[in-house]
């Protein structure tokens, strides 16, 4: 009787289903209030028109400069999708550590986005000054400052995350300045300000990128925004930057020209919308 | 022997409180099934003259358990590259909790730093840690020695990834957590948990304010008390002995140039200026300053007195017509009060506590 019972149940909730999915399927514009999916990002990391492998000397600054990276890290958070009507959906208190070693890191999800019609994405580089201040208990995933190993994304004697992290070697580097010929540059600095400190650098950045085609969020779609990530702007952006001469930051004040440069080293390459 | 009685009566509650302390580690050890002492579990305690702890307590409150574990892990060489160099080589009990003899500290393969290592004490009270104040929060402390290159040289990863596998410390971290769970924010909040525990709070003068046995001064020393609360507590303030503020106190600038404060703020006003320091214990925490550069407290004094040089950002209270009237940078000090201040400043010796056995190595 019980048997019975729940395969009847099965069976309508079956086609019931069913007769969902072809209805949406018929209403493809049409927005349900209720519904929601995911949005993935991708973070595709570039140097100028080359893919970026690490460890290939195959790159070239607007300075002439030949180099290789060897390390590629930064911190996206507080991402917003704008709506075209103008709402704004945030997504607090997520915080993602993109790493060019680990390709899983470079696809990251946004959970229960509302249906809806997305024109823009905001995110910051770096994590936040309330973050940044937290209690360790808070600080877990990839804000836990004791899982970087190697790639050590904090600042321990200046309590603070590093925001963004370049290394790699340049021919043009003196080898007065580093034998190896390496660089190392590390962006931080939330801002300051706690236990009645003062306001020191904040090099946090926040981007707005606007999307070619919408997102176009849907109970049977999940979009899937593709950035590109070029690299090379991180020295020839706004500010242009030698690697002869800057080959080792690791302080907020030196780092404020390669957060100005870094803002502009994204931008939205195409926007998936497939029917699932 | 008599010494020792003494000890037995002014230390009967911290005896009953290690009492009950070995019994808990009995318990860890052998897995036995007697119900722990009903007594409110609280190894951190307030002296009585103390202002309020500005650690958030209600956070990360220490428990015998977690204080048991935070004391393994500060004596445990596994935190550091080559399982050498445990938190207690640069921070000894016997000298509060700091590097004895050497100016500037010496790490793993014997390398060195540029500065002094600090005395662990009292540090619920302390807004911000090292001496530029680098560091906000007790809790972040402990991976800077454990990732600095001179000193412990270990990524914090691997800490964590060398604690699960070893069998020591998931039994420990069940008893101070829970769950025997190792991650990140629980090593940490261990640690913190046992250095909260270091309260000196025990010295004679404490006692003299407290009005309690053995709390006598003499004449020299209350007169040192006196010179020290017109000439001094401008910035080693209160019972603590400090302010939390940052001060230059006009040293030659000399050696590694240190930029105190200026190292993390990267503003002007704060080049040369350093945490001021509490002056509890601080006939054992030679030599002095930020790079140990003074071996006694004599040449400290000599300092305020004869040495206080007007570099930028000296404090104004040292500064020529500062608050003494001075007719040159520094303290005006007569050999009388400098004899006298030092006299003072030995009753802040706290016995108690560099021999508490709750502290000693397990
Ligand atoms: C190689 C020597 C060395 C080792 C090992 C070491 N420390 Fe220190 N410690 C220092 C020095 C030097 C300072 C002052 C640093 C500064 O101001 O830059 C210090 C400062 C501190 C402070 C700040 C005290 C205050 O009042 O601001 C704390 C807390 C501390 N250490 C805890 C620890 C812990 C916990 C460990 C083990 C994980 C440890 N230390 C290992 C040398 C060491
Ligand atoms: C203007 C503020 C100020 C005044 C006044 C002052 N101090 Fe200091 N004191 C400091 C600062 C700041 C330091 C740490 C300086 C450094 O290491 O660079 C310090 C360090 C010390 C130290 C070394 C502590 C240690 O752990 O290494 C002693 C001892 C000391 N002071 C004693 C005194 C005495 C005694 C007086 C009064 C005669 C006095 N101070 C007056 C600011 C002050």
């Amino acid at each position: 009787m019980r048997l019975a019972y729940s395969y009847s149940c099965l069976v309508s909730t079956l086609v019931a289903s069913l007769l969902f999915i072809s209805c949406s399927k018929e209403t493809d514009d049409a927005i349900d209030p209720n519904a929601t999916n995911s949005v993935a990002i991708e973070f595709e990391n570039r140097v100028g028109d080359q893919k970026l492998v690490l460890g290939t000397p195959a790159y070239k600054n607007a300075a002439g400069e030949p180099f290789a990276l060897t390390k590629l890290n930064y911190f996206i958070s507080n991402i917003a999708l704008r709506k075209e009507d103008g709402t704004v959906q945030q997504f607090p208190n997520q915080y993602f550590l993109i790493r060019q070693t680990d390709s899983q890191s470079q696809l990251i999800t946004l959970k229960d986005v509302p249906s809806g019609n997305y024109s823009d994405i905001t995110f910051t580089i770096g994590v936040d000054s309330v973050k940044s201040l937290s209690p360790v208990a808070e600080r877990v995933g990839v804000l836990d400052i004791t899982s970087y190993g190697d790639d050590g994304m904090y600042w321990n004697w200046n309590s603070g995350y590093i925001f963004f992290k370049i290394e790699g070697t340049s021919t043009a580097i003196p080898t007065t300045a580093n034998a190896n010929q390496q660089f190392g540059i590390h962006v931080g600095g939330y801002g300051g300000g706690w236990n009645g400190s003062p306001k020191t650098v904040n090099n946090l950045r926040t981007v707005t990128l606007s999307m070619p085609t919408k997102a176009t969020v849907r109970s049977n779609i999940a979009p899937t925004v593709h950035l590109l990530v070029d690299a090379l702007k991180v020295f020839d952006g706004p500010n242009k930057i030698s690697l002869a001469k800057t080959n080792s930051v690791h302080m907020p004040a030196a780092a404020t020209p390669v957060a100005d440069n870094y803002k502009t080293m994204f931008q939205v390459d195409h926007v998936h919308n497939d029917k699932q | 022997m008599a010494g020792l009685r003494y000890w037995f009566m002014k230390n009967w509650i911290d005896l009953r409180a290690t009492i009950r302390l070995t019994g808990l580690c009995l318990l860890v050890a052998g897995c036995q099934t007697t119900a722990p002492d009903a007594q409110p579990d609280e190894p951190f305690v307030k002296p009585a003259n103390f202002p309020e702890p500005v650690y958030a307590l209600d956070k990360n409150r220490p428990t015998t358990a977690g204080m048991l574990l935070g004391r393994a892990l500060f004596y445990d060489g596994i935190l550091s590259r080559d399982g050498t160099i445990s938190c207690a080589e640069c921070h000894n009990q016997t000298y509060a909790f700091t590097h004895h003899q050497h100016d500037v500290s010496h790490g793993i393969d014997n390398k060195v730093g540029t500065r002094n290592s600090m005395p662990l004490q009292n540090l619920a009270w302390e807004t911000n840690f090292f001496w530029d104040g680098g560091v906000h929060d007790l809790d972040l402390v402990p991976i800077a020695p454990i990732e600095n290159p001179v000193e412990m040289d270990e990524t914090s990863t691997n800490v964590i990834q060398k604690l699960r596998k070893s069998p020591k410390y998931p039994p420990l971290f069940k008893a101070a957590f829970g769950t025997d769970e190792i991650n990140g924010p629980r090593f940490l909040q261990a640690l913190s948990q046992f250095m909260l525990t270091l309260v000196s709070g025990n010295s004679r003068y404490d006692k003299w304010v407290r009005k309690e046995p053995g709390g006598t001064l003499t004449d020299e020393e209350q007169a040192g008390l006196t010179a020290f609360r017109a000439k001094c507590s401008g910035c080693h303030a209160g019972e603590l002995f400090t302010d939390n503020s940052f001060r230059n106190n006009g040293l030659f600038i000399q050696g590694s140039r240190d930029e105190g404060r200026a190292h993390v703020t990267e503003l002007a006003q704060d080049r040369y200026k350093f945490k001021v320091p509490s002056l509890r214990n601080i006939e054992k925490t030679l030599p002095y300053m930020h790079d140990g550069r003074f071996y006694s407290l004599d040449a400290v004094l000599t300092h305020y007195a004869d040495n206080v040089q007007p570099t930028d950002n000296l404090d104004p209270i040292l500064q020529t017509g500062g608050s003494f009237g001075q007719s040159r940078p520094g303290i005006p000090l007569t050999s009388d009060e400098k004899r006298q201040i030092i006299a003072f400043l030995k009753t802040l010796t706290d016995d108690q506590f560099l021999r508490d056995p709750r502290f000693v190595e397990p």
